[in-house]
């Protein structure tokens, strides 16, 4: 049964497809001095109270690309992090997209698999030089069935982030820099009441960072399969080590979903943990609540696969319902220069340029860490499906963590269940 | 939304039925205009709102069941593809959707009685008119008025591992060692989500008593008292009858209550740890606006709406056989 039979019964639908056959008629213009289009973007950047992004994006950037520009102005919604996924998807059922979204990467693919997101590598004459100046990581993330549906926009990653007051407890100098001296760190650490390492699950943004330092994967490179992957030595012997930590007590059981574990960002100021992985945004975070706290940063500690950590961040897309394509793609090449890539630093967003790392770190010399480590970082499973990959894992992995499987049989069977998703696509 | 209104159609249809009151005898009437407009009136007072009933209940929910045959698509240009009842077959072979249902089974049976039973105790204790009977009322009815929300991160924080719970039964009262993880164990989790329930849901179930006992009828109270009858023996054969459509009406909107269980667990645990803690809307709300599988999360929510209908007819028959066919 096809759409067009349910739309038959459903007035609504009917009304609504009436709606978008007025839209698609319409005559795209380019924007210019004489016809003037407005564009709408919709993001987060003022999330959590946090208006400095929304500001400079709103008193600075979006002026300057006007000026640049004139004809097309940007009309920029604030939409609150959490609820945007949500409006995205009510906003998609009801063909009212805005022209541009600040999509967190996660949900490129998602948006890209509904049809709703316009395929920039097929649209854009200067896709493939703008997509070769971005990080790898960030940009295989826009990358959905051949082709990339948007640009990176911001990114960031997660490093080792360790208190001065954990380092003392040990006698060490320096944060631990390899797997071994990770485990030694958790001996030294025996009986002081200061767990080695928290975290806030074990989905694929908490567990890949290791499983890759470990040199292991969870799926091949091309996200075809699972098994041989994710349920390898390398992979879980780098799980393994966790879990052994986790039963002698050396790891928060916050990992495991306990809702009421002591979190990383108070804990580590706390005294409570020794270790956290976490991104850039910490240090503004800390600032403000434990601003006698001095985090040191360090790379996520080295196994067999070196030193590798998973990318965040967000992507810019285009909608298919835009009636302004043209003007929506000239601001997304806006959003790839220096001048708004640099604006969006001191603001804590790490540029997605390669070549503006250097510059970045200058401005702000806490990030030369997160930038080294965005060389190596990867990318999530990214597929439509992501957030399932997430369940499988955390529900394959908390009853290893308890002891209740072995982390070989929870491996394997969540690389069968990943399979199992990767094949329907 | 239109999935998570479900309970809410479930619950105005069971406040419908349980309005229904006896048809009075017909009257025979003679047409006129003038009847014939006095007729209609009582509709037309009804039109609104069963305008706005129809839209934002009924619909949603027309659509949800039809939602639940397919692989649907939200985007309203996109094909959505006809699965037929396989989105049902998927639910009941799916292991975690049995884990959410008795999840939710658990929740509405550690929560239904203790809410009855002392919310109809506190009822008794501070019906007699005194001085200090407002102050009561309001003081146990606060929690009805507080925000979910609110009083779930209060809850959390109750329990967290640094929390005032552990402090208790740890520092003070010694019965643990205080380092219990409430909410890392389904168990142990469950029990604070549904304490959270039954703390919250106590004063409503007393303000419905309160109002049911001003109807016990004083007569019969001081006949048995002249029989020589003791408290409890009153209790049983005057007050229990005479409140008995009170007894009904709570336990069938407290059973719909615990099937819709969400918010707190939403807020406590978020399903977790591993999605043990997950409650049929918590697993309906992660497969449909999570993982956009609206389909599926539709299926799971007729199941629910079917299950509740099927568990208040169920109780209306039980209650009415008990009372002898009288209370409704």
């Amino acid at each position: 049964m096809k759409r067009s039979k349910v739309i038959a019964v459903t007035a609504v639908a009917a009304t609504i497809a009436l709606v978008m056959a007025g839209c698609s008629s319409a005559p795209e213009s380019e924007g210019t001095a004489d016809e003037p289009v407005t564009i709408t973007f919709w993001g987060a950047y003022g999330n959590g109270g946090n208006s400095a992004q929304a500001d400079v994006l709103n008193d600075t950037l979006i002026p300057s690309f006007e000026e640049a520009n004139p004809g097309i102005t940007v009309e920029y919604v604030d939409v609150p992090y959490d609820d945007l996924l949500k409006k995205l998807t009510t906003s998609a059922a009801g063909d009212e997209l805005p022209d541009l979204v600040r999509a967190d990467l996660g949900w490129v693919p998602k948006f890209a698999d509904l049809g709703v997101l316009v395929p920039l590598s097929d649209e854009m004459d200067n896709f493939q030089e703008l997509a070769d100046a971005t990080f790898p990581g960030v940009l295989s993330t826009n990358l959905y069935d051949g082709k990339y549906y948007g640009l990176p926009l911001d990114t960031n990653t997660r490093v080792l982030i360790t208190s001065q007051e954990a380092l003392d407890a040990q006698g060490l100098d320096a944060p631990p820099a390899t797997f071994d001296e990770f485990v030694a760190a958790a001996d030294a650490l025996t009986d002081s009441g200061v767990q080695v390492f928290a975290d806030g699950g074990l989905g694929a943004w908490n567990i890949s960072p290791w499983i890759w330092s470990g040199g292991g994967a969870v799926t091949d490179d091309k996200v075809t399969t699972s098994t041989g992957y994710l349920d390898n030595d390398k992979s879980v012997a780098a799980v393994q080590m966790l879990v052994d930590l986790y039963k002698d007590g050396q790891i928060s059981n916050g990992i495991i979903g306990n809702a009421g574990a002591t979190s990383t960002s108070e804990g580590l100021p706390g005294g409570n943990y020794a270790n956290i992985l976490d991104g850039p945004w910490m240090n503004g975070i800390w600032s403000e609540q434990f601003p006698d706290f001095t985090p040191i940063y360090a790379p996520m500690p080295a196994g067999d696969g070196g030193s590798v950590s998973v990318v965040g961040g967000e992507d810019i897309v285009l909608t298919s319902t835009s009636e302004h394509k043209k003007a929506a793609m000239k601001f997304i090449e806006f959003t790839q220069s220096e001048e708004f890539q640099m604006a969006l630093v001191p603001t804590g967003q790490l540029t997605v340029i390669k070549a503006l790392g250097d510059k970045q770190v200058e401005l702000l010399p806490y990030l030369a860490l997160f930038t080294d480590q965005l060389a190596t970082a990867r990318a999530r499973v990214a597929i439509p499906q992501g957030s399932e990959v997430d369940t499988i894992l955390n529900q394959a992995l908390v009853p290893a963590f308890e002891g209740s499987v072995t982390v070989k049989d929870a491996l394997t069977g969540a690389a069968a269940e990943i399979d199992a998703i990767l094949a329907g696509n | 939304m239109s999935v998570l209104s479900t309970g809410e159609s479930l619950s105005a249809g069971v406040a419908e039925v349980l309005s229904v009151t006896p048809a009075p005898p017909k009257k025979r009437r003679r047409r006129s205009k003038g009847r014939a407009v006095l007729a209609a009136t009582p509709y037309l007072f009804l039109a609104p709102g069963f305008i706005l009933f129809a839209v934002t209940v009924l619909y949603p929910t027309v659509q949800a069941f039809q939602m639940s045959f397919f692989d649907w698509k939200i985007v309203g240009s996109a094909a959505s593809e006809f699965l037929g009842l396989d989105n049902y077959a998927k639910a009941f072979a799916d292991d975690h959707f049995w884990l959410a249902l008795s999840n939710s089974g658990v929740y509405m049976v550690l929560t239904v009685a203790p809410q009855i039973i002392i919310g109809l105790a506190i009822a008794l204790l501070i019906q007699k008119k005194s001085p200090t009977q407002p102050l009561f009322r309001v003081l146990f009815y606060l929690p009805v008025v507080t925000s979910w929300v609110v009083v779930s991160f209060l809850f959390k924080f109750l329990f967290s591992d640094d929390g005032l719970i552990n402090f208790a039964l740890g520092d003070l009262l010694q019965i643990t060692n205080g380092d219990t993880a409430w909410l890392a164990d389904r168990w142990t989790a469950l029990i604070a989500i549904c304490a959270l329930g039954v703390w919250k849901g106590i004063g409503w179930s007393m303000m419905i008593f309160l109002a049911a006992l001003q109807g016990v009828p004083q007569t019969l109270v001081e006949a048995a008292t002249m029989d020589g009858t003791n408290r409890w023996q009153r209790f049983k054969v005057v007050t229990v009858p005479a409140i008995w459509p009170a007894l009904l009406f709570v336990t069938v909107m407290l059973v719909i209550g615990g099937f819709n269980v969400f918010v707190s667990v939403y807020l406590i645990t978020g399903g977790g740890p591993a999605g043990r803690t997950d409650v049929l809307l918590t697993y309906m709300y992660e497969q449909a606006f999570n993982n956009l599988d609206f389909g599926y999360g539709s299926a799971i929510a007729v199941i629910l709406t079917v299950l509740v209908f099927a568990l208040s007819v169920v109780q209306m028959r039980v209650f009415r056989d008990r009372n002898g066919g009288g209370a409704l």
